[in-house]
């Protein structure tokens, strides 16, 4: 498999090119960003913007938060540098984290700000995991879809028209690049965000038998709703530069913000994922997958700004990656797949040239709050053998 | 030199839950229909992964009232997509030709109805342009090992083979064909290059391939081996974690014309 | 308000869905009337030149054409057959007479010993030959969409905006001449770059 020779990430990373010197296409924009951009400039242009909407409607603006690190930073920077008043909005993919609830709360009195959040039916959630599981291995559409749609209602809603979200997709992916404006819009949504799959394709998918109103949170907007709220929905990111390590040990001293330790990443890096308890089902379906997850995302980070060198970080890649995750268990009760069966499903969708190699001995360590997670709502197997039976019948 | 195109194919059918809604199924050598999702929606995806051209063919057509269905969801398709439409299934006639076009398709596509009736391959070129009359082609071999025509979604044997019937097309004014191989609809085992190129060389028309695609590699072959103008897909995209951005970037790096 | 010229031929709704998607205030003109209030005329046109010309001529399009678009200046758009029409003569199934805006005349596009296909179908890089404000934020070579067999050959070399090429054809792509600007390719159907340049038309002042 063939891998970017200044960083760790390999062919099968989406979107990835590679150029002459065999550097990936995210190397480059992270080099063109701390390089080409006029920073100076852009801050102005972000004061400009908040500029416009400041004071005109209910709120100044509304930022999309999780309570991880990037929409804590965001919300913190337009708190506290811009002093905005903001409607923070979440959307609750209902498997966040103790540790993350407690941040969230005090991050929010610390900064003060209305907090608006939303939860969808866990029915329809488990329907819609199991479902993205089988037809794209990736059971968190609902995640991505709500995440990006969801708040996009609420401005709406609440006739608010500029929406800001924290890091741009250019620092990860190559959909986008920093050399230019990336709008939050739906064309970024059916670009990546939603795996190709719309809520009324999900719809269709599942035979028409969950209620169309349930599909709302995971719709986007029609264009001439949003048109008419005039909305702006652009990147802090684009507007200031993105420092993961200097941005969570800003929030971390200021606001008393605490990491958390991840399933199979190593402990230093406690700011990241730590929002959600299927994040090791999640990182080991990708490894499954694509042959890489998320320490080997974390030290590409490292080494694009000179923290790691590459030798080490593949060391910590070595030790880190390809193990099975505690969380497993709790991701086959409440989709009622069994191992074997996760397994076939996760190899099916193998992006080539990988192959997954079977699995290791060791086992991931349970983390702390482990038995906090919740396992109700598990879905029946009867039920599930009605998704399970559609998706063979499609292979 | 026009580039070579990439068209994702949406094949419709009315819901099996409710009738009034055309669906996007995907099918296994024209069998196994399975219901993947909403036509308009889709659209905008497919759209928004920048492909060149869009084709809705509705393959169950069982009455005239579907056309009027069909029409209807082009019409919304093209409130919000901008590139050229290729519609077809069902259609028999001139009044058919004209309601799509009005509603929004640039092409048109016939199949059943250009062997039954090949005189309306001519009316309609003359009519509205070959430009907007595609002929539609399904093939497979038989049981004695040779290629023939099919119509009807693959029930009906006709007497020609793709060859012969695809130059008669062209004879009577049609503006492209569109291939598709029964045999590997769905099966992702790759194209039938043969069929491709022996119809490519022999018309001056642009020729669009489909049936079978499984790899981005399909698509270069088709283009590469199959000389085709344009590959069309419809189980491609449906079931996987695979981005049609991604696919173009690899068709394009493999050293094929297409858009970038 | 963005006219587009009805005579019964071409794909009206794609061009009327791009400019209503853009925002703007557009309407179909089925009569000459119908163009008073407009501040933006669009010719589209899919189909032969010599039909053509005859429904602009037998709907009375002509003269209310000329006053609108050559006495009042308005800002004009023609699209592949729209734009054909405005040559002098066509070639297409006989000599036809256009309305004659350009010192132009439509051929057949030569594919003699070619392997080249007729109608050229898909997308193929356009070629600016100067910068104008029609092309902003669109660089050289971007790829539109297009379907002709026939095509515009000018006698003024200044009024060629852009050309691509077909084989060792060297093929006009884009003409104008002060408030007419006519593209043989569908900006209606180009995505992103064709309604980044319908949206640069509406802004266009000549």
């Amino acid at each position: 498999m063939k891998k970017c020779k200044k960083c760790l990430l390999p062919e099968t990373h989406e979107s990835v090119t590679f150029d002459k010197e065999g550097v990936c296409s995210v190397c480059r924009q992270i080099e063109f960003k701390t390089t080409k951009i006029d920073w100076d400039k852009k801050k102005e242009d972000l004061k400009e913007l908040v500029e416009q909407y400041r004071g005109k409607y209910d709120y100044d603006c509304i930022v999309p938060f999780s309570g991880g690190k990037d929409s804590v930073w965001t919300l913190y920077y337009l708190v506290k540098e811009l002093k905005v008043k903001p409607l923070v909005v979440r959307f609750d993919h209902g498997f966040l984290r103790p540790n993350l609830n407690e941040n969230t709360t005090k991050v929010l009195r610390e900064l003060g700000c209305d907090f608006h959040t939303f939860t969808p039916n866990w029915k329809v959630v488990q329907k819609l995991m199991l479902q993205s599981f089988l037809e794209k291995g990736d059971f968190c559409w609902h995640c991505h879809t709500g995440i990006f749609s969801y708040p996009m209602h609420v401005a709406i809603r609440y006739n608010v028209p500029l929406i800001l979200w924290g890091e741009p997709s250019a620092e990860y992916t190559s959909y986008y690049s920093y050399d230019e404006v990336e709008e939050v819009d739906e064309k970024r949504f059916n670009r990546f965000v939603n795996l190709g799959i719309n809520a009324v394709d999900m719809a269709v998918r599942l035979g028409g038998t969950l209620d169309e109103r349930d599909f709302k949170p995971y719709t986007y907007p029609k264009l001439k709703d949003l048109r008419k709220l005039q909305y702006k929905s652009v990147c802090l990111g684009s507007y200031i530069p993105w420092d993961v390590k200097k941005n969570t040990k800003i929030i971390m001293d200021e606001l008393g913000w605490k990491g958390d330790v991840v399933e199979n990443v190593p402990g230093q890096y406690n700011y990241e994922k730590i929002e959600c308890y299927m994040q090791g089902v999640r990182d080991y379906i990708k490894y499954i997958k694509r042959g890489y997850t998320r320490p080997t995302h974390l030290a590409s980070i490292d080494i694009r700004h000179d923290r790691l060198n590459r030798e080490d970080g593949a060391k910590m890649v070595e030790e880190f990656e390809g193990k099975e995750p505690p969380s497993l268990e709790i991701f086959l009760e409440l989709t009622g797949l069994t191992k074997e069966e996760f397994y076939t499903i996760s190899e099916s969708h193998a992006i080539s040239p990988w192959k997954f190699k079977g699995i290791q001995a060791e086992l991931g360590a349970k983390l702390p709050d482990f038995k906090a997670w919740s396992r109700d709502g598990k879905m029946k197997r009867e039920d599930a053998e009605v998704q399970i039976d559609r998706w063979k019948k499609s292979k | 030199m026009s580039k070579l195109r990439l068209i994702p194919k949406l094949q419709l059918k009315p819901a099996s839950y409710n009738s009034n809604k055309l669906v996007l199924v995907v099918t296994k050598q024209f069998d196994n229909i399975i219901e993947i999702g909403d036509p308009v929606s889709q659209s905008k995806i497919f759209q928004d992964q920048v492909s060149d051209e869009l084709i809705f063919i509705n393959i169950d057509s069982k009455n005239r009232q579907e056309i009027s269905l069909l029409a209807k969801i082009i019409s919304e398709v093209s409130e919000e997509i901008f590139m050229p439409l290729t519609v077809g299934g069902g259609v028999t006639s001139i009044e058919d030709f004209r309601l799509l076009l009005n509603n929004g398709a640039d092409k048109i596509s016939i199949n059943s109805a250009a062997i039954s009736n090949p005189d309306l391959i001519r009316i309609a070129a003359e009519k509205f342009g070959s430009q907007c009359v595609v002929v539609s082609i399904d093939y497979k071999k038989d049981e004695n090992n040779k290629y023939f025509v099919y119509t009807n979604g693959g029930l009906n044997k006709t007497s020609y083979d793709p060859i012969e019937w695809a130059l008669i097309a062209q004879r009577y004014g049609a503006g492209e064909l569109l291939l598709t191989s029964i045999s590997h609809d769905g099966m992702k085992n790759g194209l039938d290059l043969y069929i491709t190129n022996e119809v490519s060389k022999a018309v001056n028309i642009p020729v669009i391939t489909s049936g079978g695609c499984g790899l981005a590699k399909d698509f270069s072959d088709g283009f590469k081996i199959g000389k085709a103008s344009a590959v069309a897909a419809g189980s491609f995209f449906a079931h996987r974690d695979q981005n049609f951005m991604q696919t173009r970037s690899q068709i394009y790096n493999s050293g094929v014309n297409i858009r970038k | 308000m963005v006219g587009i010229v009805d005579y019964g031929m071409g794909n009206l709704l794609s061009v009327y869905n791009a400019f209503d998607y853009l925002g703007e205030d557009v309407k179909i003109c089925k009569v000459p009337e119908d163009f008073e209030d407009t501040d933006h005329i669009v010719i589209p046109g899919v189909g032969a030149f010599k039909d053509c010309i005859n429904l602009i001529s037998e709907n009375g399009f002509i003269d209310k054409l000329h006053e609108h678009v050559i006495n009042k200046g308005k800002p004009t758009l023609g699209i592949c057959l729209g734009m054909q029409v405005m040559a002098k003569k066509g070639y297409e199934f006989g000599v036809h007479d256009g309305l004659g805006w350009f010192d132009s005349e439509v051929k057949k596009i030569d594919v003699i010993n070619t392997d080249l296909k007729l109608p050229n179908i898909g997308w193929n890089e356009i070629n600016q030959t100067y910068d104008h404000p029609l092309f902003d934020g669109i660089s050289n070579m971007t790829d539109f969409y297009l379907v002709h067999s026939y095509f515009m050959q000018c006698n003024n070399q200044s009024d060629i905006l852009a050309t691509y090429q077909y084989g060792q054809n060297n093929i006009t792509a884009a003409v104008i001449k002060n408030n007419i600007f006519a593209t043989q390719f569908h900006p209606e159907k180009s995505q992103d770059s064709g309604l980044k340049l319908l949206s640069n038309f509406i802004k266009w002042n000549p």
